[in-house]
């Protein structure tokens, strides 16, 4: 199985994975900084702003343009919370030359420059991001960001987080806050944006037929990030453990199905020894569907079509949520709290968990057929500080015995309750 | 097995049909740890009324197809979920408006896992209570896209294009007609819809074609299946005229939401001339209206569409239709400003240069489809039952001119069969 090579070039990370699975060649740049609301709202806006024009290619549609003769190269980007970090990810895919007959440039190459670029020489004015770009993408984030409520799912989720996590900074949506974006102006804002490259912690990933000799070749004059001293290596920063009292929270609003959000925490991360087995308490809890919320919830109770849990292994929270009626509510409660209960008390079968352990390995051996994905899992080594190859994960995850989920099940706490209503009936 | 060898973007694909009328077909990807293997049948939430040949015809409740994948997970000892989990497979099912699917991915006990997706697809099990349980389940599901916008605004543009059409139908039927669905109009939908010669395999990864099909053949030989006569499918005949041209729904939402559709009533024979509507259609929306193209940027710079704005065409065997469109402050301005954006190029076309560019970024972008062992199952799989073959849509694209795409959308974009399909809080 091939490796991703890791070297310090530039004052980045540089993260090479040769191989020939792929039709294709991804690139992935992740620019991180610290989760603050002072610049929370202000990083997200800027691949908006980024991703309208560079200097070679200054309009919009000639940008897009350019991508569509790449053989509709793909460009996009994300922007997410990890932990105590706000991450900005720029990617791009492009195929292999081989597949198209006739191409004199080197496809590979003419991607890099155009990432280089977009993210070294930005559509200036008077030294600062065109005051056009910014004016319209500030009205695409304030779209984006007051859109999330359009999906219940989606916006249940995230108020419950942000409820349980009122008094940190991860109670931010990683899109900012719509209240901020009037005071951005685009001198403003290119000043934070040189700041950050000069500050950020930024890794670049290339995933394809190439080597890392090859690529070092092909970067030669790109990226050109004056003044970086060195990759700068993210903190892991260890969660306290807080008093958690439970709290309930519920909001009205005019819909037809209760979205019923539990939010906990898990009192372990991803840098931990025990992460492997709160992978697996996750799993037997709610992560498939031979897993205890669906089973109890659905397939016993028949109260939803969803239920189910996820665990974010860089804050170290533990996210459950159902669709259900509305008058249904404390059934659908009743029924989750008790398979926290059974968890905690050691009541899960040798096949609960030997089924649990079968499919997280299978979605670790997925991981590899896709060059993103791969990405994502390397990175969360580069974030949590913690190098664990898949191989030794699945070797963990392998080892791991019911004591050590039920200490997991133990240290889990109940923080949030939250219920998404329509607005009748008694409160 | 047979081998069909596509060059151009070195994939071989073996195939071989069965005795009891099952196609089977294996896409070997070395170097992949997983498998994605489908099990589809050819029937969707469309085909509500229908006759098997020598008998009587049948009208069953809507969303009866969905329902019937629903159930297929039970067996009397227990539910498939479990089996799948035990040898680490990630198990799921889809329908879709002309086809169900069941599916698994895995990277270990390939055979074990298989051979349990053969079994449970062709093995129905219903009983009063599992079916009366079900009605809970799928009630909740149906709640849950009547409280999402982008499905209530997709299913307002098909209800309003389609007068008669089964497409018009929502895929999940209604509260009401699941609950006329018993254990015996499941039954008898399986059995219509659910025989080997109206059913496909596809297995693309890291296996080798020769085991496979060893394996699929030895699974099937062990069952008896009697010869079916043919399938006739009633979908009334779809008129020209729309069902009505603006659909208004009010749903709770931060930016209204608009989306525009044509529709053709559609006589295209399946195989090389459906392939070349199909790819001449994508280009043509591509063109006109993607984000690289004039249409977009200036509607952009004016505010009225963001980043959700898309668009798609689907053609199936009988109808073809296209929708374009996504949030918006302003729906009657945006449909005014794409009405005229289409007059204009019904008028005067588009130039050779955007419909070059068009084509390699078509190209480009299904080799990178390419990459994704779910894509290419599930899209030879659609095409299939449409009558194309996917693998050919590449050479399809290569092939096409610029008067093709000209002539394209003067064919589709006819205002007489356009409607509109809003949503709104107000």
């Amino acid at each position: 199985m091939p490796t991703f090579s890791t070297a310090e070039w530039n004052g980045m990370r540089l993260h090479v994975l040769p191989t020939r699975q792929f039709k294709t060649f991804s690139i992935a740049m992740y620019i991180g900084i610290p989760l603050k609301e002072e610049t929370v709202t202000r990083a997200a806006l800027i691949p908006h702003v980024l991703r309208r024009g560079n200097e070679r290619y200054p309009e919009t549609k000639q940008f897009r343009e350019r991508l569509d003769d790449l053989y509709g190269a793909g460009f996009g980007f994300d922007i997410v919370k990890r932990g105590n970090y706000q991450i900005i990810i720029l990617r791009m895919d492009v195929v292999n030359d081989a597949f198209v007959s006739g191409e004199s440039e080197s496809l590979l190459d003419a991607a890099l420059q155009f990432l280089s670029d977009t993210v070294t020489r930005p559509v200036l004015e008077q030294g600062a991001f065109r005051a056009s770009y910014v004016t319209s993408e500030k009205e695409t984030l304030r779209k984006r960001i007051e859109a999330i409520v359009n999906n219940k799912i989606q916006y249940a989720a995230e108020r419950c987080i942000a409820e349980m996590c009122r008094d940190e900074p991860y109670r931010l949506l990683a899109l900012g806050r719509v209240d901020d974006l009037e005071d951005i102006d685009p001198a403003g804002l290119y000043a934070v944006y040189e700041d950050m490259l000069q500050c950020a912690s930024i890794d670049l990933y290339i995933v394809g037929d190439t080597t890392p000799e090859a690529v070092q070749a092909l970067l030669d004059g790109k990226f050109g990030l004056s003044g970086r001293a060195s990759a700068v290596p993210y903190v892991p920063v260890r969660e306290e453990r807080r008093n958690v009292e439970e709290r309930e929270v519920v909001e009205r609003m005019d819909v037809k199905q209760g979205k019923l959000n539990l939010g906990l925490r898990a009192n372990v991360t991803y840098a931990d020894d025990d992460y492997p087995a709160a992978l697996i308490y996750n799993g037997i809890l709610g992560g498939f569907p031979h897993s205890k919320l669906f089973i109890h919830v659905r397939e016993r109770a028949s109260l939803a079509y969803y239920a189910s849990s996820r665990f974010d292994g860089h804050k170290g929270l533990l996210m459950i949520q159902t669709g259900i009626e509305i008058a249904n509510k404390e059934k659908a409660e009743s029924i989750i709290r008790k398979q926290l209960e059974d968890i905690r008390n050691g009541v899960v079968s040798d096949d609960e968990l030997s089924k649990t352990k079968a499919m997280i390995i299978n979605s670790l051996r997925e991981n590899d057929d896709s060059a993103f994905d791969q990405i994502g899992y390397h990175f969360n080594s580069v974030l949590s500080g913690k190098e664990r190859s898949k191989q030794e994960l699945i070797e963990a995850i392998q080892a791991t015995g019911l004591g050590s989920v039920v200490d997991i099940a133990r240290n889990v706490e109940l923080d949030t309750v939250y219920f998404l209503r329509d607005k009748g009936g008694a409160s | 097995m047979k081998q069909l060898r596509y060059d151009h973007v070195q994939e071989t694909l073996y195939y071989e049909q069965l005795d009891n009328g099952l196609e089977l077909y294996v896409l070997p990807k070395p170097g992949f740890s997983k498998t994605y293997a489908t099990f589809t049948t050819h029937y969707g939430s469309i085909d509500n009324h229908f006759q098997i040949e020598g008998e009587e015809p049948v009208q069953v409740p809507d969303g009866i197809a969905h329902f019937l994948e629903h159930k297929m997970f039970e067996e009397p000892d227990g539910d498939v979920f479990e089996k799948f989990s035990a040898k680490g497979a990630s198990a799921n099912a889809f329908t879709s408006f002309d086809r169900t699917t069941y599916l698994f991915s895995a990277t270990d006990h390939i055979e074990d896992n298989l051979t349990t997706l053969l079994n449970f697809v062709q093995h129905p099990y219903f009983t009063e209570a599992s079916v009366d349980k079900e009605k809970g389940i799928i009630g909740q599901e149906i709640n849950m896209y009547q409280d999402n916008p982008d499905w209530r605004l997709y299913y307002g543009l098909l209800d309003a294009l389609f007068q008669k059409h089964p497409v018009r139908i929502d895929i999940a039927g209604t509260i009401e007609s699941i609950s006329r669905i018993t254990p015996e109009t499941l039954y008898k939908c399986h059995e219509a819809f659910y025989h080997p010669s109206n059913m496909m395999v596809f297995v693309v990864g890291g296996v080798d074609p020769q085991r496979i099909s060893e394996l699929v053949k030895a699974n099937q030989d062990a069952k008896v299946y009697n010869r079916q006569g043919e399938i006739r499918r009633f979908y009334e005949q779809e008129p020209e005229p729309v069902t009505e041209q603006r659909k208004v729904t009010k749903l709770p939402v931060a930016l209204p939401k608009c989306l525009i559709g044509f529709k053709e009533i559609d006589g295209t024979p399946p195989g090389a001339a459906a392939l070349h509507k199909e790819a001449a259609s994508r280009i043509m929306l591509d063109i006109l209206f993607s984000p690289s193209s004039e249409s977009y940027q200036s509607l952009y710079d004016e505010g009225l569409i963001t980043d959700n704005f898309g668009l798609e065409y689907n053609l199936y065997r009988d109808i073809a239709y296209s929708a374009i469109g996504g949030d918006t402050k302003d729906p009657d301005l945006l449909v005014e400003r794409l009405k005229s954006f289409i007059a204009r190029y019904v008028e005067h076309g588009v130039s050779e240069e955007a419909f070059q560019r068009s084509k390699r970024k078509k190209i480009g972008g299904l080799l990178r489809m390419m990459n994704s062992p779910e894509t290419i199952g599930n899209e030879y799989t659609k095409f299939k039952f449409r009558g194309m073959d996917w693998f050919e849509l590449l050479p399809a694209y290569e092939s096409l001119t610029l008067d093709d795409v000209n002539r394209r959308i003067r064919e589709h974009f006819d205002m007489k069969r356009m409607s509109v399909s809003i949503v709104t809080s107000s």
